[in-house]
């Protein structure tokens, strides 16, 4: 699979693409800009560009508008958008805006290849992929008159699961369910949770994340 | 030119005053005009002296001709005489209304307009039929024909005699009645300027009954009619205006205490001769005792009387303690300090009675005219006279100096000038003597009023200095605090993050050569790596959060209430970007709200709410909890409260015990 990144701390970038490359990864270029990035997506573009959002010159949301700007021109490149903190802001943003194949993730996360790696296919996919901090803190939440309370315990665990962008055979692969448990779940968490079920993986995040948010 | 070339013509009693009154009129009209042009009251005082001019030496030819012995003695005769006789009607009303607009020129009220209308077309009226008819040449005796023969003169003189002296009478009714509703609201100068004037008509009217009366003839009264266009004059140019009061005064007295004298010497020589049966050149006695009975009698009249006439003139004179009393309201009032000079130089002219005050500021050999009564005519500072000393200031018998001694020290002087012969009285020098005391405080009061207002001045400067100092500092700590978390953010952030990265190979380089024991001290220490992560990303956000930066105050809000362990609901709805340091402060104090809250609140709930608008941010901060915040609110929230006063924004926190927290933060954003 071929990737693209992004990153203006080199040190990060070069390790990052290093494991990638071990991981069975193509990384095709990497750049230390916005304009780079934009550079490099144009002339080849790759099937998933991992981008800082901090980056040169503003240091502020650079990484999230250059994003934008390749969903508009190349809608089929997978975004995985890393950063030194996850906030729900931007997860909001991220998912209502760009309609799946986008991630958020901590910068720590790149440490686990494994899942990092599976992260970056998914993307790829066009799947969402949410940080599980971000997630565990909004579940974690206490509520007024939590709605959650009413959840069980397993499925609790399936919501902090599909909040993250799984899809429900990654969940009966990570939970050790049969697709249909892992369906009567999902239903039940819809129903307990006044939620409307929905086809699209990422409606499904953003309707999780909005309720996890409210 | 008229009057002149009337004058060489004789001198005609029954149409003396029409010259003099030209004369004078016209004279006064250009004297008032030369001191005050563009007076309309000059311009009405020359008209009024020209039409009389006309008229004189119509009537001076046509005498003169009559004298000559008849009709062909001078040319035109008939003609030119009764020229001087038909406008005498409109004359008149011209002369009311002159009369009616002085001193300035204008009507009492626009409502006299009518009355002005009317008068003049009743004057147009009468004078046609003077023109037509000979329907005044009876009553002035002129001899000469009228040269007009128009038929119905019968019925003219008939209706002349109903409506011709009744339309007189009511001119002289709507002029009388003007200058009355005149002075009865006239206040200060024009007051004055009205006084002037009655006092010449009275005085006119004095000497024309002396003259009829004593003399048997009005030449007396008729030679005194030009000191009446004088007055006026004087009134008008506000020449010498403020000695009219002491001459009415002393004129009242004098004339009052003659009176009396007389009629007092009358009743006992004439009155108690005739009873006991003796005249006076029989019994010297009588002379005697009556001029005993007046002398002794004289004093206490003559005060009675100057009090009366002090009265009339200047009206309910304050008494001492009423004008201390009004000296001190004016004192505590704390107004300006030109006021308050200006306001004690008045108190000392209306208790003391006086021509002229000044007060005189500054040590004894550098005295400075602050105020003075009369106030100055033009508008703007008095104080541009050089300093002079206090010996100078007395010029003649008529100014009293007072100086004015404050703790044994002169602050000042009160000079005080009175019309010539008006003495100061001993309680009027008491008087005196008390508001100058008082002024020494008042001087004592202004000059600590200015020092205050320097040192309040300078106050407020160094305030501001300070607040704007107070403003970098704190923006320079903001500042600071973002370049850390930058700093941080670019640094050890990510050199830990790499440093994972490398714990990374190292962990597969385990796994591959089967080292179970380094892969799991591998595993263990990126462990430790992500929590030392984990707290360093708590710790950045602590110092500046990177949101606050990158998206405002609206989604920091919403961070800060994600990680509230009370539920927070967020109504925030700023739609842009403030300020760096507003949105920092405000930032900190909600987070310092909802620490707080979470510490000793035991709320269940928190709203925070957020507005701007009309150029400022308010923020509020409720808690459902047990309240009595104010023990619990420690020293973050001093810092706060100092972050916004730089900002000139105010924080109240509101907490009941039992009822709950409410924090309000409100900044102005300019």
């Amino acid at each position: 699979m071929r990737v693209i990144l992004a990153d203006d701390a080199v040190l990060f970038r070069e390790g990052t693409a290093r494991i990638l490359m071990e991981a069975g990864f193509d990384v095709t270029g990497q750049a230390r800009t916005a304009a780079e990035l934009l550079d490099l997506v144009r002339r080849d573009p790759p099937q998933a560009a991992i981008i800082d959002i901090r980056m040169p010159p503003g240091h502020s949301a650079e990484g999230v508008e250059a994003a934008a700007e390749i969903r508009r021109t190349f809608p089929d490149v997978g975004l995985l958008l890393l950063s030194q903190h996850v906030e729900t802001h931007y997860a909001m943003r991220l998912m209502t805006e760009f309609h799946g194949g986008v991630g958020y993730l901590l910068k720590d996360r790149v440490s686990d290849l494994a899942t990092f790696a599976s992260d970056v296919r998914r993307v790829a996919n066009g799947d969402c992929v949410i940080d599980p901090e971000l997630v565990a803190r909004l579940v974690d939440k206490k509520r007024e008159r939590d709605p959650l309370a009413a959840l069980t315990e397993r499925e609790r665990r399936v919501l902090a699961l599909m909040a993250q962008g799984r899809s429900n055979s990654a969940l009966s692969a990570e939970l050790c369910l049969s697709a249909k448990t892992v369906e009567a779940h999902v239903r039940s968490i819809f129903t307990k949770l006044n939620l409307a079920p929905d086809a699209g993986d990422h409606r499904r995040v953003l309707a999780v994340l909005a309720f996890l948010r409210s | 030119m008229f009057v002149v070339g009337g004058f060489s013509l004789g001198v005609y009693l029954p149409n003396l005053h029409n010259g003099l009154i030209a004369a004078t009129f016209t004279a006064v009209g250009v004297f008032v005009l030369s001191r005050r042009p563009g007076n309309r009251e000059g311009w009405l005082f020359i008209a009024t002296g020209v039409a009389h001019a006309v008229m004189f030496f119509g009537r001076q030819y046509g005498l003169s001709a009559t004298a000559a012995g008849g009709v062909d003695a001078l040319p035109g005769a008939v003609w030119v005489m009764w020229v001087g006789v038909w406008p005498l009607a409109l004359v008149l009303v011209l002369s009311g209304v002159t009369l009616m607009c002085f001193p300035d020129g204008r009507l009492p009220s626009p409502r006299w307009r009518v009355v002005v209308v009317t008068m003049v077309v009743a004057g147009a009226l009468l004078a046609l039929m003077s023109a037509l008819w000979p329907v005044e040449y009876a009553e002035n005796s002129l001899s000469l024909p009228h040269p007009l023969r128009v038929g119905g003169y019968d019925t003219a003189q008939r209706l002349w005699n109903v409506i011709g002296p009744s339309c007189y009478a009511l001119f002289q009714a709507a002029w009388v009645t003007g200058v009355v509703v005149r002075m009865r609201r006239a206040q200060g100068d024009e007051a004055r300027q009205l006084r002037w004037f009655a006092y010449a008509v009275a005085m006119g009217a004095v000497a024309m009954a002396v003259s009829v009366l004593v003399f048997g003839s009005p030449v007396l009264g008729v030679l005194v009619v030009p000191t009446v266009a004088l007055a006026a004059g004087v009134a008008i140019a506000k020449y010498r205006l403020y000695d009219i009061d002491p001459v009415i005064n002393k004129t009242l007295v004098l004339g009052t205490m003659a009176a009396l004298v007389t009629a007092g010497y009358i009743t006992v020589v004439v009155v108690v001769g005739r009873v006991v049966g003796l005249s006076a050149t029989q019994h010297p006695v009588l002379s005697v005792v009556a001029t005993a009975i007046v002398a002794v009698a004289f004093e206490p009249a003559r005060r009675r009387v100057q009090a009366w006439a002090d009265h009339l003139v200047y009206g309910r004179r304050p008494t001492p303690y009423e004008a201390l009393a009004r000296l001190s309201t004016q004192l505590s009032r704390g107004s300006q300090h030109a006021d308050l000079f200006t306001g004690l130089a008045t108190t000392v002219a209306d208790g003391v009675g006086a021509a002229e005050v000044t007060l005189w500021v500054g040590p004894e050999d550098k005295l400075v005219a602050v105020a003075s009564w009369p106030p100055p005519p033009e508008q703007g500072s008095p104080t541009t006279t050089a300093p002079r000393e206090l010996s100078s200031l007395e010029d003649g018998g008529r100014t009293y100096v007072r100086p004015i001694v404050h703790q044994g020290s002169i602050r000042g002087a009160v000079t005080l000038t009175r019309a010539p012969g008006d003495a100061l009285t001993a309680s009027e020098d008491r008087l005196l003597h008390d508001l100058v005391a008082q002024a020494g405080l008042i001087i004592d009061n202004v000059g600590l009023g200015v020092e205050l207002q320097q040192r309040l001045h300078q106050i407020t400067v160094q305030a501001a200095e300070l607040q704007a100092a107070a403003k970098r500092i704190v923006a320079a700590q903001y500042e600071a605090r973002r370049r850390i978390e930058g700093d941080l953010h670019d640094g050890a952030q990510q050199r830990l993050v790499t440093l994972a990265l490398s714990l990374q190979a190292v962990a597969e380089r385990a796994a591959s050569t089967g080292d179970d024991e380094l892969a799991a001290r591998v595993d263990e220490a990126r462990h430790q790596l992500s929590r030392a992560l984990a707290e360093l990303r708590e710790l950045a956000r602590g110092i500046h959060p990177a949101i606050l930066t990158q998206e405002g105050l609206d989604a920091a809000l919403g961070f800060l209430a994600e990680r509230s362990p009370i539920p927070v609901q967020v109504d925030v709805c700023l739609q842009q970007r403030l300020a760096q340091d507003v949105e920092a402060t405000a930032y900190f104090v909600v987070s310092e709200a909802l620490t707080n809250a979470a510490k000793h609140s035991r709320a269940s709930r928190i709203v925070i709410t957020g507005r701007f608008g009309d150029g400022r941010l308010s923020i509020e901060v409720t808690d459902n909890g047990r309240g009595g915040a104010d023990s619990h609110w420690g020293h973050g929230l001093q810092g706060l409260v100092d972050r916004l006063a730089t900002l000139n924004g105010r924080l109240t926190v509101h907490s009941p015990a039992g009822g709950g927290t409410r924090l309000q933060v409100d900044i102005p954003c300019g």
